[in-house]
């Protein structure tokens, strides 16, 4: 399967988590190949732009939408952000080897069930 | 002309010979390698060579002019031959440094480049047929 390269990504980032927003934060802040947008997973505008994806599964697992219409999840949508880095697109062709991607998977997993008690924002309004 | 100016000379003639040599074979070679780094800009390749080259010449002709006094008087043949070796040995490790420099900036620069046009290395998971905005 050949899938047109993304050219742009749309990032479905979970504002209710501090991790989360830091995370936007920082990508955010990092030089780029290609642009990022960020949009809160589960709220209005995600819902607009993306009607197909389901708000649950994006505020399950951390999800990013390519211009073509690509959607990488958990530990491929980490690759795929870092691969969009200037700085740390060497590291995503690393992690997304076959034999690595599942240890980052696992990770990632890990990281995404328990990520709510590293830091909660509250009362975020999601809109 | 002492032993002592005889060697001076020897030794001019020898490394500016060597960094010429060193200075062209980089030249010519570099240019091939610049012009893949810069996706076949034939202009941007040709003008970085060129401004790496001046640098790798000015860096060596001052080695070599900077170790040209020898401080002593050399009074035989054996004892120039002795200083002379020294001096070009030194010229040779300097050159072969600054060549070696030279190679490490430039995989540097490619790699970069290469990493430029590298594709993602995963598939996506699924792909959602997308309207007239996304």
């Amino acid at each position: 399967m050949t899938v047109r390269v993304p050219r742009r990504l749309v990032v479905l980032y979970d504002a209710r988590c501090s991790l989360c927003t830091r995370a936007r934060g920082w990508l955010d802040r990092q030089a780029k190949y290609v642009p990022m947008d960020f949009v809160i997973a589960g709220s209005a505008e995600a819902h607009r732009r993306f009607p197909d994806l389901n708000p649950a599964a994006t505020l399950e697992e951390l999800t990013v939408v390519g211009d073509g219409g690509q959607v990488y999840l958990g530990a491929k949508a980490w690759v795929i952000c870092l691969w969009a880095l200037r700085e740390y697109r060497g590291l995503s062709l690393e992690l997304g080897r076959p034999s690595r991607l599942a240890t980052a998977r696992r990770f990632v997993a890990w990281f995404s069930r328990h990520r709510l008690r590293f830091g909660v924002v509250p009362r975020v309004h999601l809109g | 002309m002492t032993f002592t100016v005889a060697t001076y000379l020897a030794y001019l003639v020898i490394s500016i010979a060597l960094t010429v040599w060193v200075g062209r074979t980089l030249f010519k070679n570099g240019r091939v390698f610049l012009v893949d780094v810069f996706a076949g800009n034939e202009a941007l390749a040709d003008s970085t060579n060129h401004l790496l080259v001046v640098g790798f010449y000015l860096i060596n002709l001052g080695y070599v002019a900077f170790a040209l006094t020898l401080g002593r008087d050399l009074p035989d043949l054996r004892r120039a031959i002795e200083a002379l070796s020294g001096k070009v040995g030194g010229v040779l490790l300097v050159l072969g440094l600054m060549h070696f420099a030279n190679l490490f900036v430039f995989s540097r620069v490619r790699r970069r480049a290469n990493l430029g046009r590298a594709l993602p290395p995963i598939e996506p998971d699924s792909c959602l047929a997308m309207g007239a905005r996304g």
